[in-house]
């Protein structure tokens, strides 16, 4: 090839990679102008460079330079452009951006405050050293009642006033059985009694049953937590120390309880327990000394052992602490409600 | 029970503040529910525990003060004087059921002016009555008779009842059982069928009271009356309670008959009744008494040994004070030594019958309020049930995954129960008395109540219902206890796979490496073909599946569901906890995509698990991409099934070769196995 034509076609190449390169409106165009221009295997300044080889010799020098130069031409021109269209895309960018704007929050679901309340209060009975002890739902009179010194004559014995379950289906001529839905969680402490020998540390927890007409503070379903703690050395004053330190826990500062006597078969002294919260008394339930027949019922030696019971009503626990005023919010499950807590 | 201010007074002096007697009263056992003001009295409302029947008057409230204070107690002397004829030519009492009723008395006075009772009278009985009194009514006082009667159950505590003697038939008294159905107009005007079991006062013809419960109208006191006679008894507390529940006729005399008054003090209230009457209404009291049945037989002495006191209270307590506070409350020391003491209990406290009864009575008046509550307990270790954690683990997965835990009642309508039991074809467990409205049957599968959630959350127009609940379920099982299974229950909004694979997730949060299994499940409660019955290790976990539009319909829910349950029990079982770590290589893995075609019938797991049989020991996972389906580029009846296997080696870079290698051996064995054709 002769030398001018070379150069006519370099300038011609130089000229075009010049316009195209400054009028590229986005990235993606520039990036096609630049293979077409500079790509490596098949770009088009690629095929002009081959065309120097058949340059003459003592042409080559000078069109080398040349070449070299529009090279450099093209290159800055490439750098120009890119650098105006990367600046533009950042502005815009920029402009566009708004960090005020919410983000993209996974949903997340909600365990029912009763689940949180009963995993707290398991939590800080761990710590004071009580196991979790489960049992059954539908009992015996004997761990129901009996072992629980419940004489047949005490009013809570009453058939209205517990769930009793019937021996078959109505078509085959429905009894009432011996079984019922149990109506505290008691009964575990005669489970686990009944089959491990002192000393026992234990809490149990679950549903319970018994027939009130639902209102803002009642329900025939509710949840208790019990405790039991029997060694050959536990007083009143240990029932009274381990309710305080749950309360302290439970509250997350140091309070005071008081024990206002009470009433329970299975217990004896029994007592109503009460916390001292912000200048006043509030009732957390029902405590004592295991009574002397419970042990005997379950084979426990009460000349060698002694030990205290204690149950809280986890909804009450629970609506106080979360502000509820109708229990039956607990149970009718609207989402509103659960997303609350 | 209701005490008057002024009425103690009679018993007991009070000079202190009612403040500090509400305050004190209470830390001993009779909890203060309120005090209202009634003219120039106080009624106070105490709260008495079942065991404390001697509290239900007057004067057992004023022996707890005088005891708290170290008071005197003034009791009534109750010695009428009689002058009539001797009571045997009058009137006479048969008793017929002595285990409905253990002991009647019967005194008579003759020639009594019945008449309006003087003022103190009223005023006393009005502080008790007129807070009770539904709003908008007043409380009357009938006539002095009748008053009297009253006011010497509130004071002592023992019911008491007065007969027109002239109304009875034959001027005698039967106790009775009564016969079923046998009609009784009562005192209020209304008649009552009665049944055996209940304990009737008959004249020769008829019921004249239910005892223990209620008077009857035809032999009631009237401005007439002239000769009375007063009863006084003990009736059994079963068949009390049972008669008032029954008839729901609660009165202050079954509400004390429920409990038990004091045996002894049933000769007291009906002397204390005559005393008054010849007071206040004149009239001559017959001689002598008709007392028929048993007397209580003497109380047994309690020893009490004083280190039981510091051994159940943690607090030693001077026995000069023990003795004075049992010896206040009634009981009677038979022998006071220095390690022992030893009383009888009084008549009116059959709670006091063994030692720790009296521990309880010396801890009580001595004040809790001295037992200390910094005492140290000793620790002790306690670590969590896996049964804790597992269901943690459980919660934690799906709120992470946007569901709402909820909490429903355990029994359900017979409609609700029967709509999906996939657990136990066995009918429910029906409870005696409903839980809540037609609510009877334990329910089999916690499936339904999710779904009568997800109603109300639909009528509240709440969006996203998301909902799972861990709750037992109750399957019974002939002739034995039913067996109580905790589930773990989602009712989602969104598609099968969807919940599918949030149980996945669950599955590895519980590092359970068990593949979920899934087979078809047909049930009316799923929609055709879209039920499946999950298992893992060979062994049922549970179900899943589109709910059927008849089922939608029936719980009438406009959105669809999914719905799964499955079976604590077994992630229990299988959850492993405590994973133990493994070596990784530290060799870049290499992927090979496979997409096979293959007949609609070809099931993802069965060509899942020949690709896991032949893909060899750098395999590191299989996964599923995607399923195809085009009727005109693959032809009908056809999918393709696109999935990926991962592979590395441990000990060296795995090569292209051998990737290759791996991906024909998969290619062939599908080919053989399931006539699946591997596309470009």
């Amino acid at each position: 090839m002769a030398l001018d034509e070379f150069l006519v076609e370099l300038d011609g190449l130089t000229d075009s990679a010049t316009e195209s390169l400054n009028a590229a409106l986005d990235v993606d165009s520039l990036e096609a102008v630049r293979i077409d221009l500079l790509g490596a295997k098949s770009g088009r300044l690629k095929a002009l460079q081959k065309g120097l080889a058949a340059i003459d010799s003592a042409e080559k020098p000078v069109a080398g330079k040349r070449f070299n130069e529009a090279k450099q031409k093209i290159e800055a021109a490439y750098a120009a452009a890119k650098e105006r269209l990367t600046f533009a895309v950042a502005q815009q960018s920029a402009a566009g951006f708004d960090p005020t704007e919410p983000g993209c929050k996974p949903i997340l679901g909600h365990l029912h405050p009763i689940t949180q309340t009963i995993e707290e209060l398991k939590d800080i009975f761990a710590r004071l050293g009580f196991s979790v002890a489960d049992g059954p739902e539908i009992e015996d009179e004997r761990h129901n009642f009996e072992a629980l010194n419940i004489a047949r004559s005490h009013p809570a014995r009453d058939p209205l006033d517990n769930f009793y379950l019937q021996t078959a289906t109505k078509s085959a001529g429905a009894e009432r059985s011996e079984w019922l839905l149990r109506s505290q969680t008691s009964t575990v402490q005669i489970r686990v009694m009944d089959e491990t020998p002192p000393p026992v540390r234990i809490v149990s927890l679950g549903r319970v049953y018994r027939p009130d007409t639902a209102d803002a503070t009642h329900y025939p379903m509710f949840h208790q937590i019990e405790g039991l703690l029997v060694d050959t050395d536990v007083t009143m004053a240990d029932l009274k120390s381990v309710l305080r330190m749950f309360c302290s826990s439970y509250l997350g500062e140091d309070v005071h309880v008081r024990f206002r006597p009470s009433f329970f078969p299975f217990t004896e002294p029994s007592v109503e327990v009460d916390m001292r919260w912000q200048d006043g008394w509030i009732e957390m339930g029902g405590a004592g000394m295991v009574d002397p027949n419970v042990f005997e019922a379950v084979g426990y030696d009460p000349e060698k052992v002694t030990g205290f019971a204690f149950g809280l009503g986890v909804e009450r626990l629970c609506a106080r602490r979360y502000g509820i005023t109708d229990i039956r919010e607990f149970f009718k499950n609207d989402v509103r409600f659960l997303h609350q807590f | 029970m209701i005490v008057s201010w002024n009425w103690l007074k009679q018993y007991v002096p009070l000079e202190m503040p009612v403040a500090e007697l509400e305050e004190r009263l209470m830390m001993a056992g009779l909890n203060h529910e309120g005090t209202d003001a009634v003219a120039e009295d106080l009624a106070i409302d105490l709260e008495v525990t079942s065991n404390r029947p001697d509290c239900l008057g007057h004067l057992g409230v004023a022996r707890e003060i005088a005891v708290l204070y170290d008071l005197p107690l003034a009791i009534p002397e109750a010695a009428p004087v009689a002058s009539g004829p001797n009571i045997s030519t009058l009137t006479g009492v048969t008793l017929e059921s002595p285990e409905l009723c253990s002991r009647y008395t019967a005194r008579v006075i003759q020639g009594v002016k019945v008449a309006p009772s003087p003022d103190w009278l009223i005023e006393r009985l009005k502080t008790v009555y007129a807070s009770k009194m539904k709003k908008g009514t007043a409380w009357t006082p009938v006539n002095n008779i009748v008053d009297i009667s009253n006011y010497v159950l509130l004071e002592s505590g023992q019911p008491l009842h007065a007969f027109d003697l002239e109304k009875l038939h034959s001027r005698r008294i039967i106790v009775r059982q009564a016969e079923a159905k046998e009609p009784f107009l009562a005192i209020n005007h209304k008649t009552y069928s009665l049944d055996t079991g209940m304990c009737v006062i008959a004249d020769a013809e008829r019921p004249v009271a239910l005892g223990g419960v209620m008077g009857g109208a035809d032999t009631e006191v009237s401005e007439k009356t002239t000769d009375v006679l007063i009863e006084s008894a003990l009736f059994d507390p079963i068949a009390i309670r049972t008669a008032a529940r029954r008839l729901a006729l609660h009165s202050d005399s079954s509400y004390r008959f429920e409990r038990g008054p004091d045996p002894e003090g049933v000769d007291w209230a009906s002397r204390r009744c005559c005393e008054l009457i010849l007071e206040l209404a004149g009239g001559e009291l017959a001689e002598g008494v008709i007392d028929v049945g048993s007397e209580s037989p003497p109380r047994e002495p309690i020893v009490l040994r004083m280190h039981q006191l510091e051994r159940i209270l943690g607090i030693a307590i001077d026995r000069d004070e023990v003795v004075r506070i049992l010896t206040a409350l009634g009981n009677d020391p038979q022998q006071v030594e220095a390690k022992r003491i030893e009383v009888r209990p009084p008549s009116w406290r059959a709670d006091l019958y063994r030692e720790i009864d009296l521990v309880e009575e010396v801890a009580r008046i001595h004040g809790y309020d001295k037992i200390p509550e910094d005492g140290r307990v000793p620790m002790r270790a306690s670590s969590r049930s896996r049964q804790d954690r597992v269901v943690a683990r459980v919660g934690r997965t799906l709120t992470a995954t946007g569901f709402d835990e909820v909490v429903t009642a355990s029994a359900v309508d017979e409609k609700t129960s029967a709509v999906f039991s996939p657990w136990s074809d066995a009918d429910p467990i029906c409870c005696d008395t409903p839980m809540l409205r037609g609510a009877a049957l334990l329910r089999r599968s916690l499936i339904p109540s999710l779904l009568s959630v997800r109603r109300t959350n639909e009528s509240l127009s709440n969006e996203r219902i998301e909902l799972f609940e861990v709750a037992r379920v109750y399957l019974p099982i002939s002739g034995a206890l039913p067996v109580e299974e905790t589930m773990v229950a989602l009712a989602s909004g969104n598609g099968f796979f969807e919940v599918k694979g949030v149980l996945e997730a669950i599955l590895e949060r519980l590092g359970i490496q068990e593949q979920l299994e899934a087979a078809d499940f047909e049930s009316a409660f799923f929609r055709s073909g879209k039920g499946g019955e999950l298992s893992l290790a060979g062994e049922r976990l549970g179900y899943l599946g589109e709910v059927s539009d008849t089922a939608r319909k029936m719980f009438d829910l406009r959105g669809e569901v999914v719905v799964a349950e499955i079976r604590l029990g077994l992630l229990l079982q299988l959850a492993n906890l405590v994973p133990q770590a493994s070596p990784l290589s530290s060799y870049p893995a290499v992927e090979r995509d496979l997409n096979f075609e293959v007949q609609e019938e070809v099931r993802w797991a069965e060509l899942a698990e020949t690709v896991d049989r032949v893909a060899g020991d750098y395999v590191e996972a299989i996964e599923y991409l995607e399923t195809y389906r085009d009727k005109e580029r693959l032809g009908p009846g056809k999918k393709s099934l696109v999935l990926k296997v991962v592979l590395r080696k441990a000990d060296g870079t795995l090569t292209g070769e051998e990737a290759d290698d791996v991906r024909k051996r998969i290619e062939a064995a599908c080919r053989d196995q399931h006539d699946a054709v591997l596309r470009a």
